[in-house]
């Protein structure tokens, strides 16, 4: 369903009038289904030519204007006891957010502006189109050298990231009568105080229109949904908490229907009453087998944040801080960080990667390369005004921005750990290890500005021991040095126990914006880490 | 920007729309300009203007949120509707607290006309102090001057209405070697851009880059420190979050749960030196009219979620000033509209708005002058909790971390990292400077004993 007729004229005619983000952008295509036959919406074309040709008019020397539209919903279950009744409450919260705008990026005298609106006119757009070329004219006083942007191919297409059941279509009293029935699961295991559940669904309806003549739309759906158990000990003032956090995807509503979610109640209840009595830690170097679901978020600190070339080139210094892969001249295809085992892809093209598009906002087809090829740095995360800082001649399309209202910039795409080519099992990689312990899950977790010097936490720890899982223990984190830890990786699952674990709210930048991607991965043996004991 | 009125004949036509029991509405407008600068030159840079309407329909004890940011009639129209179905599909919320009527909110001077009006060209002098001064002294300067304009209003069916503007600016530098041995960091933060020197800021940055070349590796132990007011600011916040929650508290989850059940309210924790407060009306940080939250981002909202609580409906109190610790003692918790009603007693504001926490009638040099042996840290990144319940955190150094024997800066020193708790920290403070603002809190430098730095980092 594309914009009527008759409202679209109303639009084109007066330049007051606004246009309706429903209207614009209409159903998504299904699995590339719909009436849109692959090509982008005529009407946001028709709009995005107004900025164009007013920048150029303004003298901007490139253009391009994103109108996005962005839905949020949250569907959640809460389910504790009345401290005075004892009697189950369940709490919910529904939430829909939404969000619709534009954005135009113009650089003039050699220097980038940004503005953006949320009224989707005509005049509007010629507004914020003479904002952003004021914005960049009064900025060029201090540019000293001219952004240079790395070719581009020109598209004209339309890209959907596949799914069978849009999640916005599943009704909210079904997705509550599902937390519902995860809580009580959870709740059934005696000694859980607390459950809690949600699922989240968010999509982004993105066209992309710029000066050099690309024409993209694109709908990106992503969809999942978590639970916790709660448990603590009056007495001794000990509380813990135990989750079941299946990957995020780009997918739809059957994710969360293969997750299982109710299936894992009982597990996460029983895990957690036995976190609440587990013995503390004995610290010391001990061997790790890190599960997807930690080891996703060891590898997004150590190795997709300081891979990131604005990092390496000082761009985020002021916040975010720089890298120990620096500098670039140095290291390219240089530089050990781990062990011959370690390969890391960046992909924006996995299957059901969070980070996954057809075009990234630079309008860069979306691609994959080695970050890490047996142990040895190869490329850093690029976008278009990158990639001649490092002699690359194509951005390696990595451009995200998280709004219509916010500035594109380089943001971690899928970078994912490749599985053991061996066969092997996780029980294999226990009964490689005499003294060790087994994490799962994320907990706290904290790393330096330049990204080596780290300590993790977990949601789980189990004692190895001999070659065997034991019980578990509490009160575990584990320091190191990035490049002393994946040196240590002595040996990895293979495909068969690979995970496309995700993460949903990276944060980065000034003013900051958010970012999702998957960081997939097998359980990993690494061996002699520092492991602590905690408060 | 929304004026008044406007903002009334907003809410008003939504909860004309409005078929449900109870309807509640909450605004929030931003105007935006900023400009990011790296490698002593700007990178990127943007203007907007920005709207969300958060609309809250209740029928019966179910409610229905919705957040948008399209305000024509026909999207309006759709976004009542859409809260109204929700509503209808929530399940009973047995946590309900009725909204609330109409209240008197206190007027909180927080708005600078200049400040609004200011953009890019009002920012390049400052940003220009930072880069000139940087290539002066042969450094590499990154940062960020932000200004930012608000409108908040709130307003529901049983005759409520608020509204509040507030401007304000911040500014922070980076500046390091051309080697990567030295970084140093400095930040401000105002409401009126009048206020904010930044070529000041810009040269503390490049003073502590200079000062902290070449750093000296020191063995990781219990040292005293003298943090400054950003590793003050940054240190507190997780304390004064959700520890402070009554509820947790009392369900046996959080620091101030007494041993065997109830709360430590009324328990001597800290050192008598300490005094903390929720102080909206503070003219250095000035906060809104009423207790509660602001609209937050859409990507926190899975996360915000697991702090518990029930849907919104927007019934904000009118802000006050209130004693979290007063001289060691912990005088109040945080009670939501809920568990006060449930406990019969008043709620009270959330411990993370406008926190200010007294100092003494000290300098920053003071502090330093008094120390025989000890550690000045200029600001502390990645503050990550190891165990939420102990409030036990970790974290890291950066950007000038400098060896102080007696009573002078002798050496910069290798950055740590640190297991602490902020709670230790207000129980082993030694002596307090002035407090200023820093971020979104008010806080003194704070000398402290026994910190404990658990690891070197290498980082720069």
């Amino acid at each position: 369903m594309t914009l009527s007729r008759r409202r679209f004229l109303e639009i084109s005619a007066g330049a007051a009038a606004i246009a309706l983000a429903n209207d614009l952008f209409g159903l998504p295509e299904i699995n590339g289904q719909n009436t849109g036959a692959g090509k982008p919406s005529p009407e946001l074309s028709a709009l995005a030519e107004i900025a164009l040709a007013r920048a150029k008019k303004l003298g901007a020397s490139y253009a391009d204007i994103r109108i996005n539209r962005y839905r949020n919903q949250l569907v959640a279950l809460r389910s504790a006891p009345d401290l005075a009744t004892g009697k189950l409450n369940h709490v919910p919260a529904v939430q829909d957010m939404q969000s619709f705008g534009f954005g135009v990026r113009v650089i003039a005298n050699g220097t980038w502006g940004f503005a953006a609106g949320r009224l989707v006119t005509k005049d509007e757009i010629a507004r914020v189109t003479a904002e952003a070329v004021a914005v960049a004219k009064a900025n060029s006083a201090l540019q000293k050298s001219p952004v240079r942007l790395a070719p581009v191919k020109t598209y004209v297409d339309r890209y959907t990231t596949p799914f069978e059941r849009n999640p916005f279509d599943v009704p909210v009293p079904e997705k509550l009568a599902l937390l519902e029935k995860i809580n009580s699961e959870v709740k059934a295991v005696p000694k859980v105080f607390s459950a809690d559940s949600v699922i989240v669904a968010r999509s982004e309806d993105k066209f992309f229109a710029s000066s050099e003549g690309s024409r993209i739309q694109q709908f990106i759906l992503q969809t999942y949904g978590q639970m916790r158990a709660q448990a603590r000990d009056l007495e001794t003032r000990i509380s813990r908490s135990r989750s079941y956090s299946p990957a995020p995807v780009t997918a739809g509503w059957e994710a969360v229907v293969e997750a299982d979610l109710p299936g894992n109640g009982r597990r996460i209840g029983e895990e957690v009453v036995e976190h609440l009595s587990a013995p503390p830690v004995a610290p010391g170097k001990k061997d790790l087998i890190l599960m997807p679901g930690n080891l996703a978020l060891t590898i997004h600190e150590s190795i997709g944040h300081s891979t990131e070339l604005d990092r390496a080139l000082g761009y985020e210094a002021n916040f975010a801080g720089t890298s120990f892969v620096a500098p670039p001249e140095k290291v390219m295809g240089k530089l050990r960080i781990g062990s011959e085992l370690m390969n890391i892809v960046g992909d924006r093209t996995l299957p059901r990667g969070m980070s996954t598009v057809g075009y990234d906002d630079d309008g860069v087809k979306a691609t994959s390369f080695d970050i890490v090829r047996n142990g040895v740095f190869m490329h850093y995360q690029t976008i278009r005004d990158q990639a001649h800082l490092v002699g690359e001649k194509e951005s390696l399309g990595c451009c995200y921005a998280d709004s219509f209202d916010s500035i594109p910039f380089q943001r971690i795409p899928n970078v994912w750990l490749k599985a053991g080519e061996k066969p092997m099992t996780p029980d294999d990689l226990i009964a490689a290890i005499d003294d060790g312990i087994l994490i799962d899950g994320r907990g706290s977790w904290s790393i330096d500005h330049q990204r080596y010097n780290f300590q993790f936490g977990g949601d789980a720890f189990w004692e190895i021991k001999g070659g065997k899982k034991r019980g578990m223990l509490s009160r575990v984190a584990y320091q190191s040095r990035s490049t002393d830890f994946w040196a240590a990786l002595a040996a990895l699952a293979d495909q068969r126990f690979w995970v496309n674990e995700g993460l949903t709210s990276d944060g980065k930048g000034q003013p900051q914006q958010i970012n999702a991607m998957s960081h997939g991965c097998s359980p990993c043996l690494f061996r002699q880490i520092n492991v602590l004991l905690t408060d | 920007m929304l004026t008044r009125d406007q903002a009334k004949a907003l809410i008003d036509k939504i909860l004309n729309l409005s078929k449900a029991d109870e309807c509640a509405v909450m605004v929030g407008a931003a105007d935006l300009a900023n400009t990011r600068f790296a490698d002593n030159q700007v990178t990127t840079s943007g203007r907007s203007e920005g709207m969300v309407v958060s609309i809250a329909s209740t029928i019966g004890t179910r409610t229905g949120n919705i957040r948008t940011n399209e305000t024509s009639d026909d999207a309006l129209r759709a976004a009542v509707a859409r809260s109204e179905e929700l509503a209808r599909y929530a399940p009973p919320d047995p946590e309900y607290v009725e909204p609330i009527s109409a209240q008197k909110y206190p007027e909180v001077a927080a708005y600078d006309a200049p400040t609004a009006g200011a953009a890019q060209k009002e920012m390049l002098p400052g940003i220009r102090a930072a880069i000139t001064g940087s290539e002066t002294k042969k450094l590499i300067s990154a940062g960020f001057f932000e200004r930012k304009a608000e409108v908040l209003a709130l307003g529901n069916k049983r005759g409520n209405f608020g509204y509040h503007t507030a401007t304000n600016t911040d500014y922070s530098v980076t500046a390091r070697t051309r080697d990567g041995t030295g970084s140093g960091w400095a930040s401000a933060e105002r409401f009126r851009l009048a206020d904010l020197d930044a070529p000041a800021v810009s040269r503390v940055a490049i003073d502590k880059a200079v000062l902290s070349q070449k750093p000296r590796a020191l063995e990781p132990g219990r040292y005293t420190v003298v943090l400054e007011p950003a590793a003050v600011s940054g240190m507190m916040q997780l304390l004064f979050s959700s520890p402070f929650d009554a509820r947790g508290a009392e369900e046996g989850r959080t620091l101030f749960t007494k041993k065997g059940g109830g709360t430590r309210l009324g328990e001597k924790m800290f050192s008598e030196k300490i005094t903390a407060r929720c102080d909206p009306f503070d003219p250095r940080n000035p906060g809104v009219p009423w207790v509660g939250e602001v609209p937050t981002e859409l990507s926190e909202i899975g996360q915000f979620f697991f702090g518990g609580g029930s849907a919104q409906n927007h019934s904000f109190l009118p802000a006050t000033r209130l004693a979290w610790i007063e001289k060691a003692t912990v005088k109040n918790l945080v009670y939501s509209r809920y568990w006060a009603k449930k406990k019969d007693v008043a709620p009270t504001p959330r411990s993370s708005q406008s926190l200010v926490i007294d100092g003494e009638d000290h300098s920053l040099d003071d502090l330093v002058r008094s120390t025989d042996r000890g550690l000045l840290v200029t600001r502390f990144w990645y503050i990550r909790y190891l165990n939420p319940q102990t409030v036990q955190l970790t974290g890291l150094t950066r950007d000038g971390l400098f060896w102080i024997e007696k009573g002078k800066i002798t050496y910069p020193v290798v950055n740590f990292r640190w297991n602490e708790s902020p709670s230790n920290v207000l129980a082993n403070v030694e002596m307090l400077s002035r407090p200023v603002r820093s971020g979104e809190r008010v806080v003194p430098a704070m000398k402290v004993r026994d910190f404990n730095f658990s690891s070197v980092s290498d980082a720069v």
